[in-house]
């Protein structure tokens, strides 16, 4: 300010104010002083207003030329897009797989669906109690049957065995007995559990049972139960249930069921069916690839 | 010929489980009570016998012998069971020939027997 200027008192109190406002009103206050201050005033907040709004800096002026030609499109840039391109295809590809048997294995799990399986209280060849509880952790391959079958689950056991042979590998699913006679720790439960439900719990106890699935494979868990644990596992996992109630002793008599492999997962839900149409090598290759699938919920 | 269960030869009463309840045949038994089943039908084809139920007085008269060594390896329920299987297959035999003539495609995967509900 210069020191000719004198200015009034208002005129002084009403600055200093301004002051204090710290510049809330700047042009306001410039075109008041414009004819004393001149230019020193008009350009502080000029200035002020260009270094909030620049947004591009440049440290040189190439950098800025080269920036410009190019565009913002650099050799970088574009062998990154290729290889991010690239590498989205091949795993595409591969999710597209693996979605399609998880698209098959949720759309039985889907809501609003009727529901396979659920929990069920049964005994196995050994006598002991076994659970839907007991059949978690792991796939389960779940057939339903009866020892005096005449022709189609016996075919349809031996087949279950070539299955368990291909998927658990040879002689690794005696470990899975083994495992629930001794303390074996869920989590470690691993490879695929084979299980018998019988439709005929009249004739099939767990000694029956025990004989019976000896011929076929020692790792399949026979259960069975009393005609009402019976009936509602059959109902629990839509198996057509024609055993009649109460029949007595030595009568000799067959049993109607359906004849479909159920696949469930390690949380017991349902995931696929595997009928007579499928070899066991076909099977044994689906069953893999729902177990290759499975990472744990 | 299964009414006649006294006087045609039937199966041994099948062994006792430590539990009380009768054993299911054995694997062996089953290959025989099949061996037996297969000669029967033998017989019933070289005689144009489909229904050996329905056509029983024609059936006990010409495969008199493969009936009882049939009868002698099966559970009664068995034979009664196969021998309406063996019309039930030549109905869907019939059945996929009259397609076949009439240029019906068909399906991969194996229907009817292999359905749901199907008699074991």
């Amino acid at each position: 300010m210069s020191k000719s200027f004198i200015p009034s008192r208002s005129l002084l109190s009403s600055f200093s104010r301004s002051l204090k406002l710290n510049h809330d009103k700047p042009t306001q206050q410039c075109l008041r002083f414009r004819s004393s201050i001149n230019a020193s005033c008009l350009h502080a907040p000029k200035s002020k207003s260009f270094s909030t709004t620049s947004v591009r800096s440049y440290k040189t002026v190439e950098e800025q030329r080269s920036r410009y030609k190019s565009g913002p499109f650099s050799a970088r840039a574009g062998l990154l897009f290729l290889t991010s391109g690239a590498g989205l295809i091949f795993y595409f590809r591969y999710e597209k797989a693996r979605m399609e048997r998880l698209r098959i294995a949720e759309a039985t799990k889907g809501v609003g669906r009727p529901k396979v399986g659920g929990p069920f209280d049964l005994v196995d060849q050994n006598g002991r109690r076994f659970t839907d509880e007991d059949m978690k952790g792991r796939y389960t391959l779940v057939y339903f049957g009866f020892s005096h079958c005449p022709d189609i689950c016996p075919e349809e056991l031996d087949k279950m065995a070539v299955m368990i042979d291909l998927v658990n590998g040879e002689g690794r699913t005696e470990d899975a007995e083994k495992e629930r006679e001794g303390d074996g720790k869920k989590g470690e439960k691993k490879g695929l559990l084979p299980l018998f439900i019988t439709c005929d719990p009249a004739r099939d106890t767990p000694a029956v049972l025990k004989e019976y699935l000896k011929e076929f494979h020692s790792g399949i868990v026979g259960l069975t139960g009393t005609w009402e644990q019976v009936k509602d596992v059959c109902k629990k996992y839509r198996v057509y249930f024609s055993t009649p109630e109460g029949v007595k002793k030595g009568e000799d008599y067959l049993v109607d069921h359906s004849i479909y492999f159920y696949l469930m997962d390690p949380e017991g839900d349902f995931v696929e069916a595997i009928g007579r149409q499928h070899s066991p090598q076909q099977a044994a290759k689906i069953i893999s690839e729902h177990v290759g699938d499975w990472r744990g919920k | 010929m299964g009414l006649f269960s006294s006087s045609a030869p039937s199966l041994p009463p099948p062994k006792i489980s430590s539990d009380g309840a009768p054993i299911a045949p054995d694997r062996t038994q089953r290959a025989k009570c099949w061996e037996g089943r297969d000669g029967y039908f033998e017989c019933l084809n070289k005689n144009k016998i489909i229904d050996s139920i329905g056509q029983k007085d024609k059936a006990e008269k010409e495969c008199a012998s493969e009936g009882k060594a049939f009868e002698a390896n099966c559970a009664s329920s068995w034979v009664t069971y196969f021998k309406k299987r063996r019309v039930m297959e030549y109905q869907k035999f019939q059945t996929m020939e009259k397609l076949r003539a009439e240029g019906a495609q068909e399906m991969p995967g194996e229907v009817g027997p292999g359905g749901p509900g199907q008699k074991p």
